[in-house]
């Protein structure tokens, strides 16, 4: 396809060929083409079929508002091929084809439009119900857009970005790059977002001048390299916002390419004000058949000649509502394209100069007249225009329909940002009637269309956001609203929406094939509101996010009479105002996940690590989930753990006894220097959140652990509980600080006793004991505890000794056999021996009571309105509640229950918390939670696994520990 | 029992190739990197010595014979010392360059150098490395001082004192908790890439701290 040469409006570079492949065809393109203007420039019309008929569609407005032209781009589905950008190579399929775009054998569906009303799905293949599921699985097969494998992974560079900003404008037009200007200077730092790849918005193609013989794009392009100069002021261009929050966040996306760092990246603005400068886009007209490949909105055409030199067909009809519409008449036929006629569908208030240019090139303007049909198929052939009062017709040759209702302000950031909007019956827009604090709107958005008068909105926007940032300005801003005065104000405008004599075929949304008759329809079930009929109807709600059905919905619904909302409103818009990736808002994908001092080194050793909580830990250390070796060593040899990820506190001051006292349920003032204190915390319900060690090392000075997944939130649990009494302690987080290093298994004493000169023997280091010491100059925090059951050192190390400790102990402990054990390895040691992790055997609403622990509580200490101490009291004899028990399988030849397993008879009467095989016992073991009722030693458990089908298997509550209930090992 | 001189580990190792390095009090420490280029660029100082300090009159105490910043945000940098005003009872003390002191007794002090991971970056296109990392807005104009913010970098909670230059260039020197080490590294690096990041050591620090004091 021949393009035109030579405009001082294209975006193309001429001669700087791109090739890339369509289906089994190679095409070129141009370097500035979007991948669907370089589909166009080789004859192609048809971009893909629609979601439910099938129905052919072509390019329609070209700023990817629609699903007509979503395509698949090198193995991504659903890419917007007029705003991407094209590049040498790619390859572009069409998609929701069964053979190709203009031959689609399920265009047969669109003969079944009448089986498919609005909400058909809701209605139809209930009954009888066993037909439900085999409906759903085919209305599943033919619906969406695009295939996705299970497997598939998003392609390319994504990035993210969270600039600041004094202002933020959204809209790169005249009037918000003179709201741009304004704000910088009075020297503030402005971020400008632009969907397109270039500034100037609705006016940087228009070759009309304003009266001044001054071209608007030529004005438009000055305005832009104004804004360049500015170093207050950075652009993103290509770089749609998507959201609008209060406190003015604003989020974007921003397309990049082979010359930029990434693909696409995400932005997250800060700023003190912000400005929409949106514009308008061209409100669709409703007609029959107005999607069919060739019908386009004015502009688009425009924009295809003056942008990209593609002209949109050879012979043209135009049916518009407003003045850029005959300016598009006028231009293109300038440009070579034949106009058979132009039907406004305004009686009159058209401009005189338009009116004139159209009559000094003979092309006939139809006052008061409208496209009522497109004829064609995968082509328009013609068009029947019809008078607005539907007696009279005419029927037109033409291969391009060029149609709009009229204009339409893009009004969704003012609603995300929570501006009320009204309807104005002069411009027929909803334009903002408040807007919250921070937030100004500027030019063709609320009605202007002069050059003078957008800028000078624009200027007006600017300083108000300066001001609202806190520059001083109200001198300026009285200026400015002066000088807006003086200028035309905000233009009249069409409320047209549907021709007369339409048929099944008006569509209101392309997205999901919604027409007019459909509204119709569920207005007639009841759905009278915008707001209903949208969920009813799903129109606006496909991946052009409402783009096109716009405020049509609204205004047609206010017409009707029939709705119980006599003024129109529109519908809700929410994030992203642009269909977003989901890649581009995870953006770089930085996991951010935390190791232990000790990761590497246990990777060395073949731990398979896993990501636990904030964590990366590992699991086991050899191939067998079930981990025997792991555990029989620690049971007759002696383990290494890494249990560094324990939360570890100091807490200091006068009152910090104070502050224990209200949050561990037992009485810390019996704390005795030199030995560990285990106990646990509540919340207010009694629950229990935690449990962990503390020891004093020193007057007012103690050293205490957490579990690992309440580390995080453990200085706030303090403050938060001792916010009203003004008590003097400090707490500082020490968890990354130390690493420990559990050395567990009976022969823990001899390995130990080779690296340190410290008596660690029974007598001087007991059970429950704590003691500092050194280990080769390294000062160490030793406990003395037994998680898993054996003779066990809990060594607290400064982490970045912590390789050269685990070195050193798996040296020592050579002849010992010693072995790291994993995570796994220790739920199962710990679970024989009956000790509980909190998380694992307690849910939310599990007591202290509730897991055997109440001999912890100390309820003597009432004055120190310990946390929790009177749910505490009210649960302890209270019935109904689930209670902790052991369990061993009825057959213990089977494998143990999965954890989280429901217990049941008729009803569910607990859970499976923790089970697995003992090698120890020779036999599978359990924690499980039941019904108090289910609780007493021989009662028999019936447990349900997913998968059992309906084959339950049993278990007898067994009194816990399972392994060494006297606790001499721990004490040896 | 023979004694064994035990090695510190870094919560992370930079990509580079070492200069000059040295040992101090058990770390090893690179003072220079081949090819550090001219920035922007990115040191560890894990170890160097840091404290917390807490307590309910922090105005009136000199901790290391220097005062406290009186506002949370403000920053006091006394030759290698840098003390953060993190809130009305909190400071954060982070010796960053000469000799290590002596430990202070003072119990008000924890010795937190093995919590955090401690990097510093510095260059002319610093803030554009920072703001794909932190919505803190490091860049904001009109600071001359050096300052403190507390909030996310590389979506970990950080304490970050931003030295905004001149005198000397645009730097940053944040902590986290060691055990983000790793992943924050490969985020900082991550984001660096496009600006040309290269690590430094401790002696191209100490000169742009150095600029800085002066």
């Amino acid at each position: 396809m021949n393009r035109l040469k030579h405009l001082p409006t294209l975006r193309i570079t001429p001669g700087a060929a791109r090739s890339f492949t369509y289906g089994k065809h190679t095409f070129e393109g141009l370097q500035g083409d979007t991948v669907a203007t370089a589909l166009f420039a080789n004859g192609v019309r048809v971009f893909g079929r629609s979601l439910k008929y099938h129905r052919p569609r072509g390019l329609y407005s070209l700023d990817g508002e629609c699903s007509n032209t979503l395509m698949e781009v090198d193995g991504v589905p659903n890419v917007r091929t007029e705003t991407t950008p094209l590049t040498a190579g790619i390859r572009v399929a069409a998609q929701n084809v069964m053979g190709r775009p203009e031959l689609d054998l399920l265009g047969v569906l669109d003969a079944f439009s009448w089986a498919m009303p609005a909400g058909f799905y809701y209605r139809m293949f209930h009954r009888p119900a066993r037909v439900w599921p085999l409906a759903i699985q085919q209305i599943r097969k033919a619906a969406g857009l695009g295939r996705l494998s299970p497997d598939f992974r998003m392609p390319g560079r994504f990035d993210e970005i969270y600039p600041a900003a004094d202002v933020c404008v959204l809209g790169g037009g005249p009037a918000g790059l003179s709201a741009a200007l304004a704000a910088a200077e009075r020297g503030l730092r402005v971020i400008l977002l632009e969907a397109r790849p270039w500034l100037g918005g609705a006016f940087e193609y228009r070759a009309a001048d304003d009266g001044d013989g001054v071209a608007l794009h030529r004005k438009a392009r000055d305005l832009a390299a104004a804004v360049a100069a500015r170093p207050e002021i950075r652009v993103f261009t290509q770089a749609p916002a998507i959201g609008v929050y209060s406190d003015g966040q604003v989020t974007a996306f921003q397309r990049g390419g082979p010359d930029q760092s990434f693909d696409e990246r995400y932005i997250e603005i800060r700023a003190a004000a912000v400005v929409v400068a949106t514009g308008c886009g061209e409100r669709p007209l409703l007609f029959e058949h107005n999607e069919r490949p060739g019908v386009m909105q004015p502009a688009c055409a425009q924009r295809l000649a003056r942008t990209w030199g593609l002209l949109a067909g050879t012979e043209a009809v135009f049916s518009v509502g407003h003045d850029l519409g005959l300016e598009a008449a006028v231009d293109l036929f300038d440009l070579g394209l034949k106009v058979a006629a132009v039907a406004d569908i305004r009686e009159d208030g058209q401009d005189p100069t338009l009116v004139k240019a159209l009559a000094q090139r003979n092309i006939p303007l139809l006052k008061g007249w409208v496209a009522r049909k497109a004829h064609g198929g995968n082509r328009v052939t013609g068009a029947t225009l019809t008078s607005v009062n539907g007696r009279f017709h005419r029927r037109l040759t033409c291969d391009l329909l060029a149609a709009a209702a009229g204009l339409t302000p893009a009004t969704g950031p003012l609603t995300l940002a929570q501006s009320q909007l009204a309807f104005d019956p002069h411009t027929g827009y909803f334009l903002p009637r408040t807007l919250p604090k921070g937030l100004q709107a500027a030019g063709r958005l609320l009605g202007l269309e002069s050059w003078a008068a957008v800028t000078a909105s624009g200027r007006r926007a600017g300083l108000q956001a300066a001001a609202d940032a806190g520059a001083d300005c109200q001198a300026a801003i009285r200026e400015s609203e002066a000088a807006l005065r003086d200028l035309p104000g905000a233009v009249r405008g069409s409320k047209f929406v549907i021709a007369p004599g339409c048929g099944r075929k008006a569509f209101i949304c392309f997205d999901e094939d919604t027409t007019v008759k459909n509204v119709d329809q569920a207005m007639a079930m009841g759905f009278d509101v915008p707001e209903l009929i949208k969920r009813f109807t799903s129109a606006g709600t496909g991946p052009g996010q409402g783009g096109i059905p716009g405020h049509n919905l609204p205004l047609y619904v206010a017409q009707t009479g029939l709705s119980p909302d006599a003024h129109p409103r529109p519908t809700t818009a929410r994030p992203p105002l642009v269909p977003t990736l989901l890649a581009t808002y995870a953006g770089a994908q930085h996991d951010m996940s935390k190791r232990t001092p000790l990761h590497d080194l246990q990777v060395a050793c073949g731990g398979r690590m896993e990501r636990v909580g904030v964590w990366t830990r590992a699991r086991r250390f050899t191939d067998d989930p079930r981990c025997r070796t792991e555990i029989l060593n620690v049971r007759t040899n002696v383990g290494l753990l890494d249990a560094s990820t324990l939360g570890k506190f100091l807490i200091f001051g006068p009152d910090a006894l104070k502050a224990l006292q209200r949050v561990y349920v037992s009485d810390m003032a019996r704390m005795t220097p030199g030995r560990a204190k285990y106990s646990a915390m509540c919340n207010d319900d009694g629950c229990i959140t935690d449990d962990g060690v503390v020891v004093q090392t020193a007057e007012n000075d103690y050293y205490f652990t957490t579990s690992t997944a309440r580390a995080g939130v453990t200085v706030e649990w303090f403050r938060y509980h001792t916010r009203y009494d003004g008590w003097c302690y400090h707490l500082v987080n020490l968890t990354d600080a130390y690493g420990v290093l559990n050395l567990a298994g009976p022969k823990a004493r001899e390995v130990l006793s080779r690296v340190t000169t410290a008596d660690v023997s029974n007598a001087a280091f007991p059970y429950m004991g704590y003691r500092e010491m050194a280990i080769h100059g390294v000062p160490v925090r030793a406990l003395r505890l037994g998680f898993v059951g054996e003779l066990s050192y809990e060594l607290h190390v400064p982490s970045s000794y912590m390789p050269a400790l685990w070195d050193l102990l798996m040296e020592a402990g050579r002849l010992e056999g010693i072995r790291p054990f994993g995570l796994e390895a220790q739920n199962a040691l710990r679970m024989e021996k009956g000790h509980l992790i909190i998380g694992s055997e307690s849910e939310q609403r599990t007591t202290l009571h509730d897991v055997g622990l109440g001999f912890l509580w100390q309820r003597e200490k009432a004055d120190q309105r310990l946390v929790g101490a009177a749910a505490l009291m009210q649960t302890e004899r209270q019935p109904g509640r689930l209670k902790l028990v052991g369990f061993k399988m009825a057959d213990p030849s089977g494998p143990p229950p999965r954890d989280g397993s429901p217990i049941v008879d008729a009803r569910i009467r607990g859970y499976v918390c923790t089970a697995r095989y003992s090698f120890t016992l020779k036999e599978p073991v359990g924690l499980a939670l039941v019904e108090d009722g289910l609780a007493q030693e021989g009662a028999r458990l019936a447990i349900y696994e997913d998968g059992c089908q309906g084959q339950l298997t049993h278990a007898v509550v067994t009194p816990y520990p399972f392994y060494d209930p006297e606790g001499r090992r721990l004490r040896q | 029992m023979p004694s064994v001189s035990l090695k510190r580990v870094s919560p992370i190792a930079l990509p580079g190739r070492p200069a000059r390095t040295e040992e101090c009090h058990g770390w090893p420490v690179v003072l220079s990197y081949a090819e550090e280029g001219g920035g922007p660029w990115v040191a560890d100082l894990s170890h160097r010595p840091r404290w917390d300090l807490q307590g309910p009159d922090l105005d009136r105490q000199q901790p290391l014979g220097h005062t406290i910043p009186v506002r949370p945000g403000e920053v006091h940098l006394a030759g290698g010392l840098l003390i953060n005003r993190l809130n009305a009872s909190q400071a954060a003390l982070w010796h960053l360059a000469g000799d290590f002191p002596e430990p202070p007794t003072d119990p008000a002090l924890t010795e937190v150098t093995e919590a955090t991971l401690c990097l510093a970056l510095a260059g002319s296109r610093l803030f554009g490395i920072t703001e794909k990392l932190t919505s803190l807005d490091l860049a904001a104009p009109g600071h001359t001082a050096p300052r403190l913010l507390q909030g996310p970098f590389g979506h970990v909670p950080c304490q970050l004192a931003v030295f905004p230059g001149p005198p000397g260039p645009p730097m940053l020197v944040f902590t986290c908790s060691r055990g983000y080490g790793h992943d924050m590294l490969h985020a900082v690096l991550a984001a660096g890439e496009e600006f040309g990041l290269r690590p430094a050591g401790q002696a191209t620090f100490e000169k742009a701290l150095t600029a800085h004091i002066h």
